[in-house]
């Protein structure tokens, strides 16, 4: 993946034209100008809604077993689904994405599941940003041995394929939806390290960061109020494409039994938990795959189209 | 002079037989190293046949009396053909204990070579109708027929197992025609094999039995015997009332399937005399549960394997629901724990898992010493905890009676003490179902799981069997997975057996036994003729050497994969020489 920083000195034609025009009003309007970026954020705008409003969409709770209903429903385990405009007949209770293996409503725990897969895209990565922005910065700004300690330990784990490093992780701090969290967090982390290192490097050799030096500027100014905004660009497209790889490596591990345990509704637990069905109840696999694919692909069409648009060289292309 | 030459010659051999006739001859001609049985302090082995210099020399394992603990006083090979079995107590069930494939009789000489473990583990010796050809671990493990077999072969020439943890891989591997083949189909699964001409579908009846365990050991990790909440008995009883049994097997489990009213099944002679197991009653057990000190619950663990087996054919679902039940019912917190299977059974075994666990237990043979005796007699392992006498003395006692009747009452009492301190709760009799393609001759879905792939044939050279899971060794002796004893029954031959497809124990390498009348002296006439798959022929001295490498836990072959062999202690109680900390 490429990342690029934005230099004053860089500045586009279009930007320099329009002179009232802030980096982040140009941004939206190349992005908004890009189609995929558009589907992406459709996407994710949708997503969001649904994890917001979850509780009043959701005809049944999660975890609720029909066998619990109140009444309790008449269904079979792993029911078809049966939706009335539709045509299923009417003394079937509805249930528009069927029943899961222990006849809890597939429909609700997809959409509850939502709010579990944007919480663990962001969280991992608002994690892995703070530590990896600290570590990086630090380490471009300081320079010499801090920089080899903070890059090697980085490089270590760059090493590694970050799921099978999370495995390993996760393995010795047990399974659990925290600690997978924390687990792809950790791996995570060198990514927004050595792009916040990279940017620190260019930019701390501004003109501007020499005035603040020079007009007595302590480190903490320089760092976090010169330096840092300065190279936020390229860390929002890192991120906006980590959040997808987070989700994905979070379904990984669930699906694989290390991740949210029974019986959270997280996708990638309830595609592992049906897997043996898909011939005979594909839908509890399919839904859930949908799912996790639409999401990862929304961030990643949003991901590129920010790229593209934080990035002064390809303004005439997008 | 020739002739004074020729008489004294004579004489001297006269002399020399005369010798040999009184024992002396003979007595030096002994294997040094085996001391004679009355001077051993513990096992010995001594020659039983001297009276001739060609006489078969014999060996005899005997214990210097019935103190340890175990059921055996002696093994001893009477001569070539005949073995004699002498017993500490009466078992009526011995013939079906001994035919099991834990006790299998593989050649002295191998065992010797072996050390007790190396290749023995992936490369038995046994008489049965097929030999191990190759294993390649991760992969598939392939048979040979063996040319030599002495009983009847239908079989195909090549035999293979392969293996598959997804209950939809291995439809699909029969459905593609690449295994002939599968064990456990899919509960979902059963229509689909049945809607499908060029499948068969075969039942195997529920001879088994799914539970929930508790471990009340005190010392269990985490907790002490005040603060472990499964430790107090109220608690145990509340959770045996707060769970719908019915709701599981109606929901979770296929066809064939029934609650269990007790442990063992009840085709089982006595498995269900006794008051029938606790009815779901929510209300009386959130009571009880807050007589016990506990009114809003508390929060523990649930441990499974997940791995499909007869007695649980969905355990992710059937686990799900019990926490769902019991959160619903008691308010009590289920955090579902999933472990590799090795090393659930081993921390089961040795009463470390903490809070609940959903294990089961298949019929290895038809009597209540192979359930009730195997898990909460004196020789049981600790998985339930500490052991509770009036069920140990009970299982002694009733283990030791001939008839049914006579057993009745105490295996009566043994599950009332069951259902009084609740050491597990028993769910299901799982009903489970096995695949072939149509075309596969002599098919058939053994009660006690272990399928003789000698009687079926598929038209070609090759047939592929696929279960769920890869053997762990062949060597039996020291295994208790039954995706093992499968393979080790292609392979290896015990003195009797089970007949195909059912139960009733017949005989296999002896071809006769006898009994004395209190049940305790066994002698086994072994079938003469018999090869093993090394050449070797088979003869008394490899009857004992097989089993009292088991036995004796001093014997230097005492080694096995783990070395727990724990079907013998489960069967015949401790170990002969067994150490303290045993």
């Amino acid at each position: 993946m490429t990342t690029q920083t934005v230099s004053p000195k860089k500045l586009d034609a279009e930007a320099l034209s329009l002179d009232s025009v802030s980096l982040w009003q140009i941004t939206r309007r190349r992005l908004l100008r890009r189609k995929s970026s558009v589907v992406g954020m459709v996407i994710l705008a949708i997503l969001i809604l649904i994890a917001l409003t979850a509780q009043w969409l959701a005809p049944y709770s999660p975890t609720l077993s029909m066998l619990d209903a109140d009444p309790p429903q008449k269904v079979e385990k792993r029911s078809s689904p049966c939706i009335y405009a539709l045509g299923c007949p009417k003394d079937q209770p509805q249930h528009i994405m069927g029943t899961d293996g222990n006849l809890r409503d597939e429909f609700s725990r997809m959409l509850y599941g939502a709010r579990l897969s944007l919480m663990i895209g962001f969280s991992t990565v608002t994690f892995a940003i703070i530590i990896g922005t600290v570590l990086g910065a630090l380490g471009g700004y300081f320079g010499g041995w801090i920089d080899n300690v903070i890059m090697r330990v980085m490089d270590v784990l760059l090493a590694f394929p970050s799921l099978l490093l999370a495995i390993a992780i996760v393995t010795v701090i047990g399974p659990g939806l925290i600690n997978a969290l924390l687990a792809i967090g950790i791996v995570s982390i060198p990514a927004y390290a050595r792009v916040v290192r990279g940017s620190v490097l260019s930019v701390r050799e501004m003109d501007y960061v020499s005035a603040t030096r020079a007009l007595g500027g302590n480190t903490f100014e320089i760092l976090f109020k010169r330096i840092l905004p300065n190279a936020l660009t390229p860390l929002i497209v890192q991120g906006t494409l980590g959040i997808a790889s987070a989700i994905l490596d979070a379904a990984a591990l669930s699906f694989l039994g290390l991740g949210a345990q029974p019986p959270t509704p997280e996708w990638g637990s309830m595609l592992g938990a049906e897997r043996n069905q898909v011939f005979t109840a594909p839908h509890l696999v399919f839904y859930p795959g949908l799912a996790i694919m639409l999401t990862v692909l929304a961030f990643n069409l949003l991901g590129d189209g920010l790229r593209d648009a934080l990035d002064p060289r390809l303004a005439h292309t997008s | 002079m020739k002739r004074n030459l020729s008489v004294l010659l004579s004489l001297v051999v006269l002399a020399s037989l005369m010798l040999a006739a009184c024992g002396g001859g003979a007595a030096t001609e002994a294997p040094a190293t085996e001391a004679p049985a009355t001077e051993a302090p513990a096992a010995t082995e001594a020659p039983a046949a001297t009276e001739a210099p060609a006489a078969y020399e014999g060996m005899m394992v005997e214990s210097p009396d019935c103190d340890y603990g175990g059921e055996f006083k002696s093994i001893e090979a009477v001569d070539e053909f005949t073995v004699k079995v002498t017993l500490c107590v009466p078992d009526p069930a011995f013939p079906s204990k001994i035919a099991f494939t834990s006790f299998a009789i593989q050649p002295a000489e191998y065992l010797e070579a072996t050390g007790g473990n190396g290749d023995l583990l992936e490369k038995p010796i046994g008489t049965g109708p097929y030999m191990v050809e190759s294993w390649e671990r991760g992969n598939q493990l392939v048979f040979k027929a063996n040319p030599n077999y002495w009983g009847e072969f239908s079989g195909a020439e090549t035999l293979v197992f392969k293996w598959g943890t997804e209950s939809a891989q291995r439809l699909l591997e029969l459905q593609s025609g690449t295994v002939d083949g599968i064990d456990n189909v899919g509960p979902d699964d059963f229509a689909v094999v049945e809607g499908d001409s060029n499948l068969a579908l075969f039942n195997r009846p529920a001879l088994n039995i799914m539970y929930i365990g508790f471990n009340n050991n005190p010392q269990v990790e985490g907790f002490d015997n005040t603060t472990n909440p499964l430790a107090n008995e109220k608690v145990r009883q509340a959770i045996a009332m707060g769970i719908d049994r019915n709701r599981i097997v109606d929901n979770f489990y296929p066809a064939g399937s029934e609650v269990a009213s007790h442990f063992t099944p009840c085709s089982i002679p006595n498995g269900c005399v006794g008051d029938e197991w606790y009815g779901f009653d929510a209300a009386a057990a959130k009571a009880l549960l807050a007589e016990a000190g506990y009114p809003d619950g508390f929060e523990t663990v649930l441990n499974y394997r997940d791995v499909v087996r007869g007695y649980l054919p969905d355990p992710n679902v059937v686990a799900q629901d019990l926490q769902a039940q019991l959160k619903e019912n008691l308010n009590i917190t289920l955090n579902i724990e999933v472990m590799e299977s090795g090393a659930f059974l081993a921390a089961a075994d040795a009463g470390q898992l903490q809070g609940l666990y959903m294990l089961g237990w298949g019929a290895d043979y038809p009597d209540q010493t192979n359930f009730l005796g195997y898990h909460f007699g004196a020789g049981a392992s600790k998985q339930f905890g500490d052991k509770f006498e009036d069920i140990t003395s009970a299982l002694d006692s009733g283990a030791q009676l001939a008839s049914d009747a006579e057993r009745a009452p105490f295996y009566e009492a043994a599950n009332n003490a069951i259902r009084t301190h609740v050491p597990m709760i028993p769910v299901a009799h799982g009903g489970s179902a096995l695949a072939f393609k149509a075309s596969v001759e002599g098919a058939f879905a053994s009660p006690l799981g272990n399928e003789e792939f000698s009687v079926m044939n598929n038209g070609t050279d090759t047939f592929v069997w696929m279960q769920n899971a890869e053997p762990i060794s062949l060597y039996c002796a020291d295994e208790t997975d039954g995706e093992s004893l499968r393979a080790c029954e292609q392979v290896t031959q015990s003195l009797l057996a089970y007949e195909t497809g059912g139960t009733a124990v017949e005989p296999a390498l002896a071809e006769s036994y006898d009994v004395n009348a209190d049940l305790t002296e066994w002698t086994f006439h072994l079938r003469q003729g018999v090869m093993f798959h090394d050449g070797s022929s088979l003869d008394a001295n490899d009857v004992v050497a097989s089993l009292s490498v088991q036995w004796d836990a001093a014997n230097p072959l005492h080694t096995g994969n783990t070395g727990a062999f724990s079907y013998w202690s489960g069967l015949f109680g401790s170990f002969l020489n067994a150490p303290p900390a045993q």
